[in-house]
């Protein structure tokens, strides 16, 4: 505990140095705070210490502050992709670019992605420069089903790594076709997954279980290994951690919610093709689920249930929801931040409230996977954008990106070949 | 350019009316790659005259029109402009504060044979392609298109009332394409779009040679300079048999080649009668194709996916070849990593005929949404693409690629009367279609969604709508 209490406070100390000295006020935004229903029309958002310090109505700009004035436009918190593989996957066809996935003998829930990110990546910064600020980076298949690892949660920081914290969930996949033949039964992911987590919770009858947990800074010699697999597994059965379980199926959903209730876990729909066939279930169990805004085909016979109006069925349920994979396959990643947006305006357009789409890209991917409340209030991390336009419309930019209280830069790959080629683009 | 796809829809037309009247026809007149094997049997839905009023009409060709109306009578547009004669009797659609534009025109799907849910049957043997050669220029992509393809009715409620079915990018040449509109039916023919000059697809680059080096019984190219050549090739194979055709048709010779169908197809895109898609990403593998094209005396219809076509805009510019494009997808592979959102505007910019395609059943029912894409990215480097320009993007440059830019794609007098009713700014996220017509027939009312709205794969199973 000691050593992680260190950490942290270099962190800060280190943070604190590249801070600007003054203060910055952002005035008259349409401030989304996401703690109300409604925009803060003509708000003044002062920030200090890469923290917010004050938002209200047309609010005094303190003496000797960066103004930054937003004309009326939305500012938002940051938007938050809740299932990506930013930072894993950079070029698809290019293997060494590629690092999601292990099939290396041996390698289960253990497997951690938060070691294998690449900040550099052009990924990253087009991300970045389309208002992402934080992101859920999720591993693929690893070699023992139905797991895949441990995820991290990402801020896109500019400088110094984008690992928030690593082991934010432990990942699973549980469906048809979705394993090799001998685990391809769904009957069989959901036996594997009982008996793993039956192991590590029995492996520590009496004993104090889980000491070493997913954070590595357990005390206890009795404990799994910092990292081990059974640490991993064990920091689910705590609650230290939740299991972020990839189903579809409306089978498989209700199978989740059951054994959230008998392992006591705090899971984690993904995907969730059919979910809304189960709405109250999930809300019931408190279980929130992480789905595609735009999927609304039949890709798979675990998906036939895929509809663009399924996050507002849920929502009304009451079932907490956040967007992720928004177009899936090339989009989940190369246009993390873009797509994202579009897949919350569709949701909007069939029948989402406004705001449930905003909270769905931001405030509620924290809660999912942690890294404070991500609203606009006091106290809170100054992780903002400014936008010039609806942030849903899939034609608005994103003006600044601010994270920590520190402006980021949006140049990006694609923007720099844009400018060189523009010359080329002679009015006709 | 115009002139001769005009030249090449009308000799299709007399193609497939000489085979309906063979025996009074001299049949020399009728080169074999312009026989039609699979005739349309499509009839347009059930119709009823109509008048639009008061709607934001963006008619594809450039022009916006505010509180505009629109009449439509047996299926063709008949008057377009700010305030019209109302013809006694007629139905009347009001439109006030929605907008109306073409139907949408998706030049690059392969719905129903990337049929979802994919299975075992297709990761053993897809009919994306047929893989026995990377020349099957002999195949037909409607031979295998399942019409039950949810694809076909998704891309209709997204306003798309015309689709190209395209072969996928394995083979070098892929073969003959189809051009359809997604309405409900039970075999292609009858979807099919009447008179629509015939379209192919090529492809260069990464997919092509891969394929070949994977295969281990198919002795292909597996270099880009081995399929520059295998094309060059095979072009002069097909000019020996075009001049063994003329030859006949001159009457100098006293018998035409044989029938060959590969050749004879290749031999079409010579004569100017098949519109080339070509499958390229890099500028200098199209500047690469368009050069063999000069050389072997066509044009180059389009190029598709085209990720750097805007850094060769004067190139393509002086060649009369569009660029079909998407908005947002890049970096997935070595020959995409120069893709950029701006892509489309910096080529319209420039003069390029450019369109936006889908290549995916999502990307499909949004096509207007990837041009908002380009939209943004555009504004970001001072390039301001107003709704009544973008729409070409969408409207009447994708009918240009499919050689029907004479029929649809634009809303004035004489076209057909392929329109979509938008509750809003089409390039919102927030629009839906609310009414898309085709030929003059409802095909889609958002508020009264038909009995055939979802295919017969769709129906009775867990996707249908709760209660």
């Amino acid at each position: 505990m000691k050593s992680l209490m260190l950490g942290a406070a270099t962190v800060f100390v280190l943070s604190a140095g590249h801070l600007s000295a003054a203060p910055i006020a952002i005035t008259h935004a349409q401030a989304w705070t996401m703690t109300a229903s409604d925009p803060v029309a003509d708000a003044t958002i002062v920030i200090d210490g890469g923290r917010i310090v004050s938002v209200s109505a047309a609010g005094a700009v303190p003496a000797g502050a960066q103004v930054i004035d937003a004309g009326g436009q939305p500012v938002t918190p940051g938007i938050i992709d809740s299932a990506t593989q930013l930072g894993l996957i950079e070029v698809s066809s290019a293997a060494g670019t590629r690092d999601e996935t292990s099939e290396a003998h041996g390698i289960g829930p253990g497997f951690d992605v938060s070691t294998g990110l690449n900040s550099n990546s052009v990924l990253v910064a087009l991300a970045r420069a389309d208002g992402v600020t934080g992101a859920f980076s999720y591993p693929s298949k690893s070699d023992e089903a139905p797991f895949a690892g441990q995820a991290a949660f990402l801020k896109l920081r500019a400088e110094g790594g984008i690992v928030d914290h690593a082991g934010a969930a432990v990942v699973a996949i549980i469906g048809g076709n979705k394993w090799p033949k001998d685990a391809g039964s769904r009957a069989a992911q959901w036996q594997m997954l009982r008996r793993a987590f039956g192991k590590a919770r029995d492996g520590h009858h009496g004993g104090d279980r889980g000491r070493g947990g997913v954070h590595g800074h357990g005390d206890d010699p009795a404990g799994p290994p910092p990292g081990s697999d059974d640490a991993v597994l064990d920091a689910v059965l705590e609650g230290h951690a939740p299991l972020a379980l990839f189903v579809d199926r409306e089978s498989d959903v209700r199978e989740a919610i059951r054994f959230a209730h008998d392992f006591s876990a705090h899971v984690v729909i993904m995907g969730g093709a059919e979910a809304w066939r189960a709405a109250d279930a999930l809300a019931a169990a408190q279980i929130p689920v992480v789905l595609d805004p735009q999927a609304n085909m039949p890709t798979s016979f675990d998906a036939l249930g895929n509809r663009l109006d399924a996050a507002a069925i849920l929502q009304r349920a009451g079932v907490v929801i956040a967007f992720g994979m928004a177009g899936g396959a090339i989009e989940e990643s190369y246009n993390s931040g873009l797509d994202l947006r579009e897949g919350a305006g569709i949701a909007v357009a069939n029948g989402l409230p406004y705001v449930e789409a905003l909270k769905a890209i931001s405030t509620n991917g924290h809660r999912l996977w942690g890294g404070g409340a991500g609203t606009i209030a006091p106290g809170e991390a100054a992780d903002l954008v400014l936008w010039d336009g609806d942030p849903l419309e899939a034609s608005t930019n994103a003006l600044a990106v601010m994270i920590d209280g520190r402006q980021v830069s949006t140049d990006n790959r694609q923007r720099a070949l844009e400018e060189r080629y523009l010359p080329l683009a002679t009015p006709r | 350019m115009t002139g001769s796809l005009a030249r090449a829809a009308l000799a299709i037309l007399a193609a497939s009316s000489l085979s309906a009247n063979a025996q009074s026809m001299p049949a020399r007149a009728v080169p074999p790659w312009r026989i039609d094997p699979f005739p349309s049997t499509y009839r347009p839905l059930p119709r009823t005259d109509f008048l639009l009023v008061d709607a934001t009409i963006l008619d594809g060709a450039g022009r916006r029109i505010d509180h505009g109306e629109l009449l439509v009578r047996d299926g063709k547009v008949v008057q377009v402009g700010p305030a019209l004669a109302h013809p006694a009797g007629i139905w009347v659609i009001d439109a006030r504060g929605r907008w109306v534009t073409p139907g949408i025109i998706d030049v690059h799907t392969h719905n129903g044979t990337y049929v979802v849910p994919l299975t075992d049957i297709d990761t053993e043997s897809s009919d994306v392609s047929e893989l026995n050669s990377p020349n099957v220029a002999d195949t037909w992509i409607e031979t295998a298109v399942n019409v039950q393809d949810t694809g076909f009715s998704r891309g209709l409620e997204g306003g798309v009332t015309t689709m190209q079915i395209l072969p996928g990018s394995s083979p070098i040449f892929g073969g003959r394409s189809v051009v359809v509109h997604p309405i409900p039916a039970t075999n292609i023919a009858a979807m099919k779009v009447p008179g629509a000059p015939q379209g192919f697809k090529m492809a260069c680059g990464e997919n092509p040679k891969s394929q070949d080096a994977d295969a281990h019984d198919i002795h292909g190219p597996t270099s880009r300079q081995g399929e520059v050549t295998y094309i060059r090739e095979a072009f002069m194979a097909a000019q020996e048999y075009r001049d063994a055709w003329n030859r006949y048709a001159q009457g100098k010779a006293a018998t035409p080649p044989k029938r060959d169908l590969k050749t004879e197809a290749l031999a079409g895109i010579l004569a100017g009668d098949i519109h080339v898609n070509m499958h390229c990403y890099r500028s200098d593998d199209m500047a690469t194709m368009l050069e063999v094209a000069h050389e072997f005396g066509f044009t180059i219809g389009s190029f598709h996916h085209a990720a750097e076509a805007y850094k060769i805009p004067a190139m393509l510019r002086g060649a009369g070849t569009c660029a079909a494009v998407w908005g947002d997808w890049w970096g997935f592979k070595m020959e995409a990593l120069d893709g950029v959102r701006a892509n489309a505007a910096l080529l319209d910019r420039a003069g390029v005929c450019v369109s936006m395609h889908s290549d995916s059943a999502i990307t499909g029912q949004r096509l207007n949404i990837e041009a908002a894409k380009v939209g943004g990215a555009a504004r970001a480097i001072g390039i301001d693409v107003p709704p009544e320009r973008m729409i070409r993007w969408v409207t009447s440059n994708s009918a240009r690629i499919l050689g029907l830019q004479n029929r649809i794609g634009t809303l004035a007098p004489g076209y057909d009367a392929d329109l979509v009713i938008w509750s809003a700014n089409p390039f919102s996220v927030y629009a839906r279609a609310d009414l898309v017509v085709i030929d003059g027939a409802v095909a889609y009312d958002r508020a009264k969604p038909p009995a055939h709205s979802s295919s017969d794969f769709e129906l009775g199973r867990a996707g249908a709508p709760r209660p």
